[in-house]
């Protein structure tokens, strides 16, 4: 505590007015809850790469097949099993069409005399991998599209109800759900597999039967903790009607909630085809799928890898990407992160 | 004589009746509140102060008992109308500045909502207009509109919960423990806001909190809560200096002041619900001691009141 | 009288999403030997980094000391190791903090939560802890010890919680006790109980208390000395009846007039406009100048240092210097000092001054 008085100039100690109003301007830009979640979601460089590579497979899922010389379903069993072939990297020594054959490496473009190239190599039955593999992502992402719409409209509508109407319904709407949870989808697949032939209806009709419950359960206790919230009670004394709470201050204060929900459901989904369709209770030949491509591959795995490689690559990346973006956009949404 | 805007008569909030963990949040509690007036409510934690203000705006439907709005009965069966213009006569405040706004809503459509409810505006510009206007009010200003909650501090949320309920026109605010989240600097802020608002306006308020300074300040009457029951009520003036209810000098003589001269002496009462040694039978209700000055208690009680409060005149 | 603690020009910054926010900009205090101070401020203030400081208890990955030293018994807190500051807390120096339900471990029986620390600092014996345990508990007057040091937090109401965390924070008969708004959840009448309790172990106990809180009632109360705290400074430093009858900071003549007295009937409140500084980027010069109807030119420019008003009594603000103009504190300010020997305005003998 300095005892020094020093000298100030002269005119330092007027008296000077405050304007009040000045104190309460807020100085910072303002900015809505998702623009600042978009903002917190572009500084974590997983989620960023996640988005480009999801971006990157979703559009190559239909543009690969197009652009690809060959077709997917043509069998020409004089090039089957060949390696993958594409024109300028073969110059590098990767994707030049060399396989082993006979504990040798052999150009096995060369010694079939197949002239055209195939990016992803061939199959068993000679059908090009490239438009195969990338038909099967197709496959995929409408399923995972299909969860997502599943488990957004039955899962927060069910969740919603239960939730916000409380009391008997809820208790009966919560009863059937713990039914439901207890029936693993597989087993409703396979008593499907009864009275339908597998395949993609089947997969749709068994998530639709239990594979929102997860998100309805979430919903459920967002919803029960928002409707007791005071900007709820607000609204209610100012004489909001039920619809209008729901749709305007519930909603939009979940949503968030929702999304990062749906990002993990999805994975779980493709996975989830992908697992019946290699154990043969999914999606029948001819149809590919990455699981019915990944059961082809696996039995030649010591000899053919590619056949494997690829769909299992692109099954993995999704995954991971999905999973990625998931938890950035959890970080991003969480509101309790306030800057 | 002021006429009244509310009779509340004989309130029960009881929940989960019949059962064993049957919790009776407001037990049998009858007041007036007069047009113009500022009734304070306060208690402690689980007295029923909160219980009460919101069971008179339905925010839960009453065990039993009336609440009499304006010579109408607000409990009764109402069409939806009746329950809109009832709405519009009573708004409330609420405690928590960071869970009373909807943190996705722009400020614009927070405070325009009971505008939108009630088809108050026509266009966008006059609901800009409106909601502007009572920005002004409240002591903020028009940029404020495009922003969101979180952008506020504690003092400047309230203020807006404020310009919410002002939307509407009601008569009468219930406010609900409406600074106590906040620091002592900007409680005075939003209570002198509220003081001006009620003579700008002719509203009626009953303020309910904990703080008995700030209470005493802003009120006209005080009643005082104790486990679901209304233990005493009277005008401010008579409360602070003439407490009778035990229970109120005990609560009183707690209150610490920012005064070191008078914290060295001041000496602490403690209330024992068993001092009033109530004997079966005896009826216990809300006696008038002197004019204007309730006490629940039983008639040999009062009449050892009224002596005290006259020798002390 | 002895200095148990001293912190020094201490400066600290949160390195947050947004950028640098300097929660302390330039502390200095000393802690007396059984003495009680009491720092106030409002929110964002710093009182509670302050003492989160002093126990070391920051994220260290986003806070970061830029200047200053807190001594204790010799040493530097600020530069000691987390296992040696582990030695430290719980033994020289206890917290207790705001909300008696989150404080509680709801898993642990109260009395495992007494011992943890007499078994972690002092080498006893479990039946011998659990026999501090149960004294302890008597100490803070919770009824039948013996039988209650067995029974789960959630058996308890707020108010006796808080006994149980007092009791665990004086296990070891810290020689520094920080309470960060032990009173602030509680009714006013638990809070009275509380307040008396602590008087009361702080005289049995004799060690240094540090009191958090806003409320200037409870400071009155307790505390020996205050320290006002104001956009991560101390604003102004004394006794409590030099605070109280005699302040000198427009801040602290703000807190005390908007809080209305039980005994005079007022018109309007005094209430400081505008909300506390962003700490992001504080403003040059003295925070509070914003807000207040007695800035001076200077107080746009440069921060304060401390004047003197007497050998206990210091404030920053440019208004003590020499050249400064003399104002008129607010009403109810004035109405204060008139009781206060030494202040400008005692009505009495011939007024006293600075």
């Amino acid at each position: 505590m300095s005892q020094d008085i020093k000298k100030l100039p002269a005119g330092s100690f007027e008296r000077v007015h405050i304007d009040s109003t000045q104190a309460e301007r807020i100085s910072k830009p303002s900015m809505s809850f998702w623009q600042d979640a978009w903002l917190r979601i572009r500084k974590n460089k997983a989620a960023i790469v996640s988005m480009f590579i999801l971006a990157f497979i979703v559009i190559m899922a239909f543009v690969g097949p197009m652009i690809s010389p060959h077709d997917a379903d043509t069998q020409t069993i004089t090039h089957a099993n060949l390696p993958p072939k594409v024109p300028g990297l073969e110059k590098l020594g990767i994707f030049d069409g060399v396989g082993t054959l006979g504990g040798k490496e052999v150009d096995l473009y060369e010694m079939k005399k197949v002239d055209t190239y195939y990016w992803f190599g061939t199959d068993g039955l000679g059908r090009d991998m490239f438009s195969r593999v990338w038909e099967g992502t197709q496959i995929s992402l409408f399923i995972a599209f299909m969860a997502a719409l599943i488990d957004m409209v039955i899962g927060v509508a069910y969740g919603g109800i239960s939730g916000y109407y409380g009391g008997r319904v809820d208790d009966i709407l919560q009863r059937i759900v713990e039914i439901l949870y207890g029936i693993p989808t597989l087993v409703i697949v396979i008593l499907m597999s009864l009275f339908m032939e597998p395949g993609i209806t089947a997969i749709i009709i068994a998530i639709t039967i239990t594979g929102w419950v997860g998100m309805s359960r979430i919903v459920r206790g967002q919803v029960l903790k928002f409707k007791n919230q005071e900007f709820v009670l607000a609204s209610r004394t100012l004489g909001a009607s039920n619809g209008r709470i729901i749709v305007k201050h519930i909603l939009p204060n979940i949503l968030g909630i929702i999304i990062i929900n749906t990002m993990f459901t999805i994975p779980g989904a493709i996975f989830f085809e992908a697992f019946l369709s290699f154990i043969g209770l999914g999606l029948q030949p001819p149809n590919a799928s990455l699981g019915t491509l990944i059961n082809d591959g696996y039995k030649m795995i010591k000899f053919q890898p590619h056949i494997l490689l690829y769909p299992s690559l692109i099954l993995s990346l999704l995954m991971i990407a999905f999973n990625l973006l998931g938890d950035g956009l959890r970080d991003a949404l969480d509101p309790k992160m306030k800057d | 004589m002021a006429e009244k805007l509310l009779e509340i008569r004989n309130l029960k909030q009881y929940f989960n009746q019949g059962k064993p963990n049957e919790v009776r949040a407001v037990d049998d509690v009858s007041f007036d509140i007069y047009k113009g007036e500022t009734l304070g409510l306060v208690g402690e934690s689980g007295c029923g102060k909160s219980t009460t203000g919101r069971t008179i705006i339905r925010l839960y439907n009453a065990t039993d008992g009336q609440v009499i709005y304006d010579g109408v009965d607000v409990h009764d069966k109402k069409s939806k109308k009746d329950l809109k213009t009832f709405n519009r006569k009573m708004q409330m405040i609420f405690q928590d500045p960071y869970a009373s706004l909807n943190p996705r809503m722009k400020v614009l459509d927070i405070i325009a909502e009971g505008l939108d409810i009630h088809g108050l505006v026509k266009n966008p510009k006059e609901r800009k207009e409106r909601v502007v206007e009572l920005l002004e009010t409240v002591g903020l200003n028009r940029e404020h509109a495009d922003r969101y909650a979180h952008e506020f501090s504690g003092g400047q949320r309230q203020r807006l919960g404020i310009a919410r309920a002002l939307a509407v026109e009601p008569e009468f605010i219930i406010a609900d423990e409406p600074i106590s989240a906040l620091d002592v600097s900007i409680q005075a802020q939003v209570v002198n806001l509220l003081k001006e608002l009620q003579e700008e306006k002719g509203l009626t308020y009953l303020f309910i909190a904990h703080d008995l300074s700030m209470v005493k300040y802003i009120s006209d009457r005080i009643g005082v809560m104790y486990f679901g029951k209304l233990v005493e009520l009277a005008p401010a003036e008579d409360l602070y200096n003439n407490p009778l209810h035990p229970y109120t000098q005990s609560l009183l003589s707690a209150i610490p002041l920012p005064d070191p001269n008078y914290e060295r002496t001041r000496v602490r009462k403690s209330y024992d619900p068993s001092v009033h040694n109530y004997q079966d039978g005896e009826e216990i209700a809300m006696r008038e001691i002197t004019p204007g000055h309730f006490v629940f208690c039983s008639e040999k009680e009062s009449e050892s009141l009224k002596a005290i409060s006259n020798s002390r005149l | 009288m002895e200095k148990i603690l001293e912190v020094k020009d201490l400066e600290l910054s949160f390195h947050t999403f947004a950028g640098e926010v300097k929660a302390i900009r330039g502390v200095n205090f000393d802690l007396l030997k059984g003495e009680t101070l009491a720092i106030v401020g409002e929110s964002g203030s710093g009182k509670s980094v302050t003492t989160k400081a002093i126990m070391r208890l920051l994220p260290e990955s986003s806070s970061e000391f830029k200047n200053g030293q807190i001594l204790f018994n010799g040493k530097d807190l600020t530069k000691l190791t987390d296992k040696e500051m582990q030695k430290i807390r719980g033994k020289d120096i206890s917290m207790i903090f705001q909300d008696p339900m989150t404080s509680l471990n709801p898993t642990m029986t109260i009395g495992n939560q007494i011992m943890e620390p007499i078994l972690k600092h002092r080498k006893v014996s479990k039946s011998e802890a659990r026999k501090v345990a149960v004294d302890l508990l008597r100490l803070v007057g919770l009824p039948k010890p013996e039988a209650r040091i067995k029974q789960y937090p959630h058996q308890f109401s707020g108010g006796q919680r808080q006994r149980i965390v007092i009791a665990i924070a004086l296990a070891c008969n810290p020689q520094i006790l920080i309470a960060d708004e032990p009173t602030t959840a509680l009714d006013v009448t638990i809070q009275a109980q509380i307040l008396e309790l602590m008087k009361d172990l702080q005289k049995k106990i004799d060690t240094s208390i540090i009191f958090i809180t806003h409320d200037l009632g409870v400071v009155a109360n307790v505390a020996d000395r205050v320290a006002v705290m104001y956009g991560g400074k101390i604003v102004e430093i004394g006794t409590v009846d030099e605070i109280f009858y005699n302040p000198q900071h427009p801040y602290t003549w703000g807190l005390l007039s908007s809080m209305p007295s039980l005994d005079t009937a007022e018109e309007k409140l005094y209430a400081i406009p505008g909300t506390p500084p962003d700490l992001l980027s504080p403003p040059k010069g003295d925070a509070f100048a914003l807000r207040s109807d007695y800035a001076l030119k200077i107080d746009l420019e440069e921060a304060p240092p401390f004047f003197k008003v007497s050998d206990t009594h210091y404030a920053a603000t440019w208004l003590l210097h020499p050249d400064a103009p003399q104002v008129e504190p607010p009403l109810a300010i004035v109405e204060r000092m008139k009781k206060y020997p030494g202040s400008r305005y005692y009505e009495g003998t011939k007024g006293g001054s600075y």
